[in-house]
């Protein structure tokens, strides 16, 4: 795997040696873009806190890996967590940051002692001054939003805030901040480095009916048959999930790239597949999407916050077989209004899941209807 | 900058005492300045904050996805027959909690939980069995 390729803090001395210029230029030119999910190249986020005047600045490393069904972050935390750091120990350098931190979920607390020795290892070999904290979250999905996040480090309710400005311009404590995601900061020591770096790569998180589930490496754009075969599956399956957010798809052959997703109404995200086969139900799955999003949902702003927990209603009403055809209508309709109303990215996406699951699979959940 | 202690404090307090009651976020908030209404909201914002009091051993259930896709509703069941208690009660004993939580990032290992922070996957009845007997001697 290319991720697991240690860097040995060869990348930090070729950054120091080039400078702030020279790495911005590296990575541009290299084309390293954000692994979170939205994808935003890097190195014109760290140009737009480099320009922002300001005596002090922030480096986050969004380790809030709380999307269901996506567990890179987990792999590259457990077994290059040096590489992370030198990305940190770079990215703070390059936009002239003194202090850092990594925002660990709740979840992960258990990788804390390995990833503080890895910040004492790597600051002591490379004698940066970035000073290098853990904030460790207390559950929440939403702290993966980097508005949310800032909120969390600042020790508030972690709920979202609406951009502009956006955090490389005023961030942390309204200071310019740069964020980036654990394997973005992984990537840009590879990338500085090693000549052959290739920037399609990307971890895919492979889960659900499968036998062989995990992490696969492969460049965008690989087959999909060709992803949920190396899973072996138990049964033929029969749709498609890309995370919660991401929505779903009947299961057929498409070369995964952005474009070909988005053409599908899904989003790929962070290269989560969650695999479900016949035997399991769509209305479930929708259920179990619908109650984490009304739990998760951080009560800002109303269309998430009452819509999430209508939807739950709705899909248990149709659940229980007292719900008619129209509850679907109205099901979707709800759905399309907190998908095009919400504040943040969380409620935007909450309903994906729903528009697209009514768009393939109407008749699973039809069939649980009455006919009047 | 106090506020930002909250979450570590909180956390402190969490591990402490199994959760964050009244008093302590009055005492927090003599002693940083920080209005008891932000404790409280902060408090109740985060999942693994508790405001009520908690069993000593905290049992949370994945309840994501792919955890729901491999069975993470026999493991509610199992544990039901063991602890006699549903997600979000306590054992009359004090001795077990039990919740549903959000995707633990085991997806590759489900159905999974954790016990007191710690992971545990590829759960079935006989695993929980133990698991819990271990907790209980």
């Amino acid at each position: 795997m290319q991720i697991l390729r240690k860097t040995e803090l060869k990348a930090y001395k070729k950054a120091k040696k080039i400078g702030q210029k020279g790495v911005i230029e590296i990575l541009s030119k290299k084309g390293l873009v954000g692994r979170g999910g939205a994808a935003f190249p890097t190195a014109r986020k760290w140009q737009f806190a480099i320009d922002t005047k300001s005596d002090t600045k922030y480096v986050i490393c969004n380790a809030d890996e709380g999307e269901p069904g996506t567990f890179k972050d987990h792999l590259v935390l457990e077994k290059v967590p040096e590489n992370v750091i030198e990305g940190i120990i770079i990215a703070a350098e390059t936009i002239a940051a003194k202090q850092a931190y990594i925002y660990l979920r709740g979840e992960y607390e258990y990788l804390k002692p390995k990833i503080q020795k890895a910040i004492s290892s790597v600051l002591k070999r490379s004698g940066s001054k970035v000073k290098i904290d853990i904030v460790v979250g207390a559950g929440a999905y939403v702290c993966g939003d980097e508005t949310a996040i800032i909120k969390s480090i600042e020790g508030y309710r972690g709920q979202a805030y609406l951009k502009p400005p956006f955090p490389p311009v005023e961030g942390l404590w309204g200071k310019p901040t740069v964020i980036n995601n654990v394997g973005t900061l992984a990537n840009v020591p590879q990338a500085i480095l090693f000549d052959d770096w290739d920037p399609h790569l990307r971890l895919f998180s492979l889960s659900g009916d499968v036998t062989k589930p995990g992490i696969y490496e492969f460049p965008m754009g690989v087959s999909l048959k060709k992803l949920i075969e190396l899973g072996k599956p138990k049964n033929p399956v029969k749709a498609v999930y890309f995370g919660c957010f991401g929505g779903c798809m009947p299961y057929k052959e498409i070369l995964l790239t952005p474009e070909n997703v988005c053409g599908q109404n899904c989003v790929i995200g962070a290269g989560t597949i969650i695999v479900v086969d016949n035997t399991h139900s769509i209305v479930d799955m929708a259920e179990t999407i619908a109650k984490f999003y009304a739990f998760e949902s951080c009560g800002k702003c109303t269309p998430c916050r009452e819509g999430s927990k209508r939807c739950l209603d709705l899909i248990a009403k149709i659940q229980s077989g007292k719900a008619t055809k129209q509850d679907c209508d109205t099901l979707l309709d709800l759905a399309l209004h907190i998908h095009e109303t919400s504040l943040c990215g969380l409620g935007q996406t909450a309903t994906n899941h729903l528009i697209t699951a009514l768009k393939y699979f109407r008749e699973e959940f039809e069939q649980k209807c009455k006919l009047h | 900058m106090v506020q930002d202690l909250l979450l570590p404090i909180l956390k402190h307090e969490q591990k402490k005492s199994g959760y964050i009651s009244e008093a302590a976020i009055k005492r927090i908030s003599i002693q940083t300045g920080i209005p008891v209404s932000r404790i409280f909201g902060v408090a109740t914002f985060y999942s693994m904050f508790h405001t009520k009091p908690q069993g000593k051993n905290m049992i949370e259930v994945c309840h994501g996805p792919s955890c729901h896709l491999n069975g993470s509703f026999n493991v509610l069941k199992s544990l039901y027959k063991s602890l006699k208690i549903k997600p979000g009660e306590t054992t009359k004993d004090k001795k077990f909690s039990l919740h549903t939580c959000s995707c633990i990032g085991c997806c590759d290992k489900g159905p999974a939980m954790l016990l007191n922070g710690k992971q545990y996957t590829l759960l079935d009845e006989t695993k929980l069995k133990a698991i819990i007997k271990k907790c209980r001697s």
